[in-house]
């Protein structure tokens, strides 16, 4: 045993991932020639399923964080829509309309005396990824009027709507039997063989079915469409001024989770022959959501290995453990210890789970992102540099002095009462660098809100290249070159470095869900380059987030996190960088550094928009100055004209204390 | 019976039943708008509180529907159970908060949320594994006392039901407005972190308001016992979602908005049941609950939340 474990720990960690997925594989598909058993190879392909309808939950929960409460009513769907399909529950009459649809044998023409009906026939094969698209379309249905709403909100609609299908369900007998439940389904059918009540067959279909959703699901989550994902989950306001289209990317998640409930689906109700609404209640979208909890939020593996492990605790273990209780109790003579019934207690039992992976392990048996080493000496070592960028090869193409640069033009936004900003004008000339300075609260955060789209205005225009910005959506906007940071940093912070910088470049790339699975040589090449453009953009910043492009964010120093968010900004390949306080926190060396810096990318043809506070910054920097104060501009001119404005004076320092070059201090 | 009679009969069925609601919303109501936090724990901590008001009665000798009591003894033993119910679900909240939500309190994401998910779940488990499935026959001690409107029929547990729960709810707009650990709540509602800095105990204030919308929501579950004659494990779930509806309804974190939204959610689930039908009353309040979170997330007295980021 040791030896083994020697062994593997000499196995490359890549490597050792691939060499577990064939074992797991092998024992997955060894385990009914080993253990001839047909009730535990029926609870197995069970297992299987629910694994499956785990990964689908994973990938609405775990990758993009949308807690979905109803989850198995798109199991539902998948199951009626197979049931009704291929039962006798819905037979319209006979008619010529259908006779393609009987030489495709879709259907069945079935001689009656009072006019012939027509039987549905669809083949399980056929109606496995159909199931499917129609599970992702009540996706979309039950998705695009929620989806904008808060995260907490949304888990009670979709826990309404868990009702709901299921009454729906019960209500509308006509079509599908209301509380009785379909019955007669048919079993599925290979080369002309039904896979009848056996449980074998079933179980080799379900561990396919497993093994598939596991690729998609990887390809996925290492793929744009997953970075996307999670960038939602980390932070929405950021995602989507970093170019994700929340609305679509969220609706993506929940279609394709569907997807997966609803293939699941067919499969179920085609091994058991029948289903009933009491299948897909509340208490099935809580054990998936126990099984996603219990594996690991986020981790494809996990989440399977939490789903066998419940599926077998239930139909396994439950059963025994209670067994040797009432051996003991009758060995011991205590009557009451054979009333003990444990499998009575499963609910019970995923209620702790629950409180207790939450309070004591949230990232669940097999956490989706690994501990990571500490990075050497020599790697911690931070090279300070003076004089801007070192390598500037290969960054050509930020120069974009060609537009016409940004111009807001009387832009007011009111909160409430409170006005925040009151007919502000504004020019940033392509190519220029202006900074807007002013107290705290006097609007300067306000007006990169309007600019990028997150704040609505209540008059005024604004112009990028001679387009009209107001009314875009964030996501629209950075697609257009105007990328921004966050005066209080909004990384992606359980991402690492590379993924936030990735993700930057979310506008630029192409990539949908389908390449992102087939991954086509086009798909690759993007990939690749992507890659290599966030390496380059990072190396810009020496040996400071280079060697910790692995690391997750959360492990970053301050300074090193507002690298990461002009770095993330910079890979979208901006027209015009928006920087709110880039420098707010850094000591003096690193403000210098950082200025050096924003002066390089301006000599490369980025406009820049700047807010700062640290005036000899801003005197280093800005061709321009705009001084906002209550939410009017008070000022503009060069640096030196605006640090002689009375107005300013006034409004840093108050009245009366006028004292020429105090505001150097 | 006339349509008017029909329509008379529907409404004080439904303002009982929204009552009802009304106080178990003031409960989601209360802890959402100090943390944000949906607590599905609330579903069946009402749930409990109507087994703890069936105790708190048995203990004291009533059983079934064959004791009846008048005047002082009626009222008194009405007030003890109504009291014992009361602090001990609201003790119940408390415990909630303490042991499953405090640790979470900084953690970003669904966290909290799924962890009241899985209280819920071992409330609901607790009560069905140590009571058992079949619903309870729930001691009541009323006299039958009923006046005839036309042929509408307005019993005594009804106007019992809206005194209780009209007192109840005028007692917490007071507690509120008016004192100062109410004042600290609604700090602590707008902004935690002010609160904080300004003296607050947020702790306690948090404590303070599992206390009393636990308390609400056990005196819901005792209303929900007299009112139905039964009680049973299974009777959180729809009533919680009905109650939560009613609390985005009136506009989430707004106390009065809670109990406008409970009477309304009332008033469709018994006029439903009686021009529509009963098995559709869930579509159709859940069919409500996404339209005013669609087109007015604010609901009907809130105040569009200014944003927190």
């Amino acid at each position: 045993m040791r030896m083994i474990t020697k062994l593997f720990a000499r196995i490359p960690m890549a490597r050792r991932q691939h060499l577990l997925t064939l074992l797991a594989g092998v024992a997955a598909i060894a385990f009914p020639l080993l253990h001839d058993n047909d009730a535990d190879i029926d609870s197995a392909a069970n297992a299987a399923a629910y694994a499956t309808l785990a990964l689908g939950l994973n990938i609405v929960v775990g990758f993009a964080g949308l807690l979905d409460l109803g989850y198995a009513a798109f199991f539902a769907i998948g199951a009626y829509a197979y049931g009704i399909l291929t039962s006798f529950q819905v037979m319209p009459h006979w008619s010529g309309f259908w006779e393609p649809f009987a030489w495709l044998e879709l259907v069945r023409r079935i001689p009656q005396p009072g006019g012939d009906l027509v039987h549905f026939t669809v083949s399980f094969w056929i109606m496995l990824p159909v199931s499917a698209l129609i599970a992702a379309a009540f996706g979309v249905l039950f998705g695009a009027p929620t989806l904008r709403l808060r995260g907490d909100y949304l888990a009670i609609v979709t826990l309404g709507f868990g009702e709901i299908v299921p009454i729906v369900v019960r209500n509308v007998d006509s079509v599908t039997n209301g509380a009785a439940g379909l019955n007669g389904i048919q079993a599925p059918r290979l080369f002309g063989h039904s896979f009848g009540v056996a449980a074998l067959p079933y179980y080799y279909v379900a561990i396919g079915l497993v093994a598939l959703l596991v690729f998609v699901s990887i390809r996925l989550r290492d793929s744009r469409i997953g970075r996307a994902w999670m960038a939602i989950r980390e932070d929405e306001i950021a995602a989507a001024a970093m170019g994700v289209d929340r609305t679509r990317t969220k609706l993506l998640a929940f279609a394709i989770g569907a997807g997966f409930a609803g293939a699941t689906g067919t499969f179920y109700v085609a091994k058991l022959q029948t289903a009933t609404p009491e299948m897909f209640g509340f208490p099935v979208s809580v054990m998936i959501l126990v099984m996603v909890v219990l594996g690991g939020m986020g981790s494809v593996w996990g989440v399977v290995l939490g789903a066998v492990s419940l599926q077998l605790l239930q139909s396994w273990f439950l059963e025994d453990i209670s067994g040797w209780i009432h051996d003991l109790g009758t060995l011991i003579g205590q009557p009451w210890m054979l009333k003990i019934d444990l499998t009575e207690s499963i609910e019970l039992i995923f209620g702790l789970i629950l409180v207790f992976m939450m309070l004591y392990r949230r990232d669940g048996l097999i956490p989706a992102t690994r501990k990571q080493s500490a990075l050497s000496f020599e790697e911690q070592h931070a090279e300070v540099r003076r004089g801007g960028f070192p390598a500037l090869t290969g960054l050509g193409n930020f120069t974009h002095s060609d537009h016409t640069g940004l111009e807001v033009r009387d832009i007011t936004v009111r909160f409430g009462g409170l006005v925040a900003l009151n007919k502000v004008n504004l020019a940033v000339p392509a190519g220029d660098v202006v900074a807007v300075i002013g107290p705290n609260g006097s609007g300067k955060s306000t007006l990169f809100n309007v600019i990028t789209g997150l704040t609505a205005a209540d008059g005024g225009t604004i112009r990028f290249d001679t387009q009209s910005l107001l009314g875009l959506p964030p996501h629209q906007i950075l697609r257009r070159g105007v990328a921004r940071t966050f005066q209080n940093i909004r990384l992606f912070t359980n991402l690492s470095v590379l993924d936030n910088v990735l993700i930057g470049q979310h506008a630029r790339l192409k990539t949908g869900p389908i390449a992102a699975v087939f991954r086509p040589p086009s798909t690759r090449r993007e990939e690749a380059a992507a890659r290599v453009w966030a390496t380059e953009i990072l190396s810009l910043f020496g040996n400071r987030l280079l060697p910790r492009a692995t690391q997750t964010v959360s492990h970053l120093s301050y300074a090193n996190r507002r690298r990461v968010e002009i770095a993330r900004a910079l890979a979208s390949r901006p027209k015009i960088l928006l920087l709110d306080e880039p420098t707010a926190g850094m000591n003096p060396a690193e403000t210098l550094e950082l200025a050096e810096q924003i002066k390089s990318l301006h000599s490369l043809g980025l406009t820049i928009l700047l807010i700062e506070h640290k005036l000899d910054v801003v005197t280093r920097l800005a061709d321009k100055v705009v001084v906002l104060d209550h939410g009017e501009k008070i000022a503009e001119g060069t640096p030196d004209e605006v640090r002689r404005n009375d107005a300013v004076l006034q409004a840093y320092l108050g009245r009366g204390t006028l004292a020429e070059g105090m505001v150097d201090a | 019976m006339s349509f008017s009679d029909l329509l008379l009969q529907q409404t004080i069925n439904g303002l009982s039943l929204g009552a009802m609601y009304a106080l178990l919303a003031l409960g989601f109501t209360l802890v959402y708008g100090i943390l944000e936090l949906i607590n599905f724990a609330h579903f069946n901590v009402f749930m409990v509180g109507s087994f703890i008001g069936m105790w708190t009665l048995q203990l004291m000798g009533i059983n079934g529907q064959s004791i009846v009591m008048t005047g002082l003894p009626l009222i008194g033993t009405m007030l003890i159970a109504l009291i014992v119910t009361m602090v001990l679900s609201g003790a119940l909240g408390v415990l909630i908060e303490r042991v499953s939500l405090r640790p979470l309190r900084d953690v970003k994401g669904p966290a909290a949320m799924i962890t009241t998910i899985g209280v819920s779940y071992v409330l609901f488990n607790i009560i069905l594994l140590t009571v058992g499935a079949d619903s309870k026959n729930y001691p009541n001690p009323l006299p039958p006392v009923q006046w005839d409107i036309g042929d509408a029929v307005l019993r005594l547990r009804e106007v019992l039901i809206w005194v209780i729960a009209v007192l109840l709810m005028l007692g917490l707009h007071f507690f509120v407005q008016r004192s100062k650990m109410g004042k600290a709540m609604r700090a602590t509602a707008q902004d935690p972190e002010a609160a904080r800095m300004m003296g607050v105990e947020v702790d306690r204030v948090i404590v303070i308001a599992f206390f009393l919308g636990s308390a609400l929501a056990g005196a819901g579950g005792l209303i929900f016992g007299l009112y139905y004659n039964f009680t049973s494990f299974i009777i959180g779930f729809t009533a919680g979602l009905r109650a939560f509806t009613a609390a985005v309804l009136g506009g989430i974190g707004n106390v009065p908005g809670a109990m406008l939204g409970g009477v309304i959610i009332g008033l469709i689930e018994a006029m439903g049941g009686q021009f529509i039908a009963t098995a559709w009353t869930d579509v159709i309040i859940f069919s409500i609950l996404v339209l005013v979170l669609v087109f007015r997330p604010a609901g009907l007295l809130g105040r569009v939340a200014p944003n927190k980021s």
